[in-house]
């Protein structure tokens, strides 16, 4: 902790002693905590956004907490930053929305088939999908460039050269699907779980089929779910440099991160640059999240 | 409008390596336009029973069969079925009218003013036309209900089954929708199957009931037959409220020795005569058929005291212990009468009134004596 936060939260502390000590000490202590704890963890956030304001000179001479006096005050690193990672960021959106979206659904999909409707074999079929969970995407860097050195899709999609041009991004977009779909799969698995059997069986008795069950009665209401996870996918395939590094050749494909971590001069440590960089490239998660977080609230709590 | 027939229909299933007969060899015929309720304890078979009907439940032996056509491979559904959960099982999305058009959507080729036209006619029917736009969760657990029999009655299908569509009210709105439903039933005359483990549902509702316990049908009979002539000692156990008082007994001569007491019964030439030669017996008696005394006037009659005085309003139901025994007796006297706790009084068990089954298998030997057979057991409700 430097001497300005100390004195920060010392303040703030005698300041809450006095409003409390007539309620209850325990209490004061308590917030006194809780308010150390909210320093403590926003205080790199803090830091990195008063030095994406910062010049140069400005984030060297003095502390990163300080925020930044007028003559040092710049918006220069975001757009610097922006300009740089504009591609990135388009790119991004191009496979993150689909491999999202698909992700959820099939893993929505496979669950109602694990939870529903009984056929033979859904144990070791679970089983494989639990196993998905748990691969560290280490472990398959190399066989995923083997199989999509195989599989050249750039060649496969020669008759359209928009596609051609893209094929990284969507090898990225299929690669990402089918590592999240173990993952989604078992959130909607312990979601479906709860819901009424005799509902679905009275869809049934309604004269509905397995796959209209899912369409009419199910997917409406997976919603609460879909948020859960519509932000973790997102969150999760946007934040990957991984698979990028590993399937991303061509530097017209580049994604967020990648293109974030060009801001890394060769020189000098332009940290206001990362810094600006790196909330460009969180802001549409933390977008995501405004968005749905409503629904994200309803799904984990389990209320429909 | 169909026939529901049921062939010695039989459903096991798989627990590890065991395998549990949940429904052993169960044979019922139901008529064109008949309500029968499938009651028992709970575990005995009756919902299995109903779900193999239904197609949610593979057939493991036997067959199931709508107007002589076998539908066991029949999928739920095609199967013209449509059935009441005891959930409700409504769809929580959708609104009432919703939730009642699901099934005309899935099952019919009609256009969207005839569904309409159906769905609104039910509604009006049910009273609930005013909910609906609503959506389950704003209805309170008796519209819930009524939105629920209106999905099945929508669909005019040859054949109702109900899952225990009344345990989830409370008790005076389940006697409302006891009256109602049976009235809806006979004005729609569809082929109706009801489960319930509550036997005064099924005394009440049913044109006939049929009884199991441990997945085996014990009776299959009009609800005062099963009353008055129950086939086995389960049956006279289960129907009725309170239970029947039962006594383990031994024949010795023209006597019935109460097991454990003193007591003798004596038992006239013609009932003697239906007892096939067995002694080890058990005497049964319905608490409202025991005529409580001031004093032992004959052979019949036993001397007691009341423990335990329940007034009702209507009736009183005693409990009472025969003198020098441990032995006990439910008996129901009139309401306006009053009975004491603590004092003597003397029980008379009427040899008209007394039931009597084969100890070891439970079969009922003699029933009671009805004066006007006829009239009363062939009447249906």
């Amino acid at each position: 902790m430097t001497a300005a936060e100390r004195t920060e939260s010392g303040s703030s502390e005698g300041r809450l002693a006095t409003t409390l000590e007539t309620i209850d000490s325990q209490r004061a202590a308590l917030y006194a905590v809780l308010l150390g704890l909210i320093a403590f963890y926003l205080s790199p956030l803090w830091g990195g956004l008063t030095t994406a304001f910062k010049t140069q000179t400005g984030f060297v001479q003095t502390t990163p907490l300080a925020p930044p006096t007028p003559e040092w005050f710049t918006l220069e690193p975001w757009e610097l930053a922006f300009a740089t990672m504009q591609g990135g960021l388009v790119n991004s959106l191009l496979f993150v929305v689909p491999a999202t979206i698909l992700s959820a659904l099939l893993g929505s999909l496979a669950a109602y088939g694990l939870t529903k409707l009984s056929w033979r074999g859904q144990i070791g079929i679970l089983v494989l999908f639990l196993a998905g969970v748990f691969l560290p995407y280490q472990s398959v860097l190399v066989p995923l460039r083997q199989f999509w050195s195989a599989v050249d899709l750039a060649g496969l999609l020669a008759f359209a050269p928009f596609l051609a041009e893209r094929a990284d991004l969507i090898e990225l977009t299929v690669t990402h699907t089918a590592y999240g779909i173990p993952i989604c799969t078992i959130l909607f698995r312990s979601y479906y779980k709860t819901l009424d059997d005799e509902m679905i069986e009275a869809a049934k008795i309604d004269g509905a089929s397995a796959f209209g069950i899912y369409k009419r009665i199910i997917l409406p209401l997976s919603m609460p779910m879909f948020a859960v996870t519509l932000i973790y996918q997102f969150t999760q395939v946007w934040n990957d440099l991984l698979f990028a590094l590993v399937l991303v050749t061509s530097r017209s494909n580049y994604v967020v991160t990648q293109s974030l971590n060009e801001l890394q001069g060769s020189m000098a440590q332009e940290y206001n640059i990362q810094m600006a960089g790196a909330f460009i490239a969180a802001l549409p998660t933390i977008l995501i999240y405004v968005v749905f977080g409503r629904q994200f609230a309803k799904g984990i709590t389990g209320a429909s | 409008m169909a026939t529901l027939t049921l062939e010695n229909v039989t459903k096991r299933f798989a627990d590890g390596d065991d395998e549990i007969v949940a429904v052993d060899d169960v044979s019922i015929e139901i008529d064109d336009g008949e309500f029968l309720v499938l009651v028992g304890p709970s575990g005995c078979g009756k919902s299995t029973t109903l779900r193999m009907v239904a197609g949610l439940e593979t057939i493991s032996e036997g067959a199931i069969a709508i107007d002589d056509e076998i539908i066991n491979d029949v999928p739920a559904q095609r199967r013209d079925i449509a059935m009441v959960f005891q959930s409700y099982a409504l769809y929580p999305h959708m609104t009432v009218r919703e939730n009642m058009r699901f099934g005309l959507e899935e099952s019919t080729d009609l256009d969207t003013e005839t569904m309409d036209g159906s769905v609104e006619r039910t509604a009006e029917l049910l009273e609930i036309e005013e909910l609906l736009d609503r959506k389950p969760g704003e209805l309170s657990g008796g519209q819930q209900q009524r939105v629920a029999l209106g999905r099945a009655i929508v669909r005019d299908p040859s054949v109702f089954l109900m899952d225990e569509p009344l345990s989830n009210l409370d008790a005076k709105l389940r006697a409302g929708m006891r009256m109602e439903l049976q009235r809806l039933q006979n004005d729609l005359d569809v082929t109706t199957v009801y489960v319930t483990h509550d036997q005064t549902e099924a005394m009440t509702m049913g044109d006939r009931i049929a009884i199991l316990d441990g997945g085996k049908l014990q009776q299959v009979a009009t609800p005062l037959e099963c009353y008055h002539r129950p086939r086995n000692l389960f049956v006279a156990g289960f129907i009725g409220e309170p239970s029947m008082n039962f006594f383990d007994a031994t024949l010795e001569g023209d006597e019935l020795v109460l097991e454990g007491t003193e007591l003798s019964y004596p038992l006239s030439a013609p009932i003697r005569e239906e007892l096939e030669g067995e002694t080890e017996l058990v005497l049964g008696v319905r608490p409202e058929d025991v005529k409580i005394l001031d004093e032992a006037t004959d052979d019949h009659a036993f001397p007691v005291t009341v423990d335990v005085v329940e007034p009702m309003g209507n009736e009183n139901n005693l409990l009472a212990t025969f003198e020098g025994s441990e032995l006990s007796i439910n008996a129901i006297v009139d309401g306006m009468r009053h009975v004491q706790a603590d004092e003597r009084y003397a029980a008379r068990l009427p040899e008209s009134a007394i039931h009597l089954f084969d100890r070891s298998s439970g079969r009922a030997l003699h029933n009671r004596r009805i004066d006007d057979e006829e009239k009363l057991l062939e009447t249906r409700v």
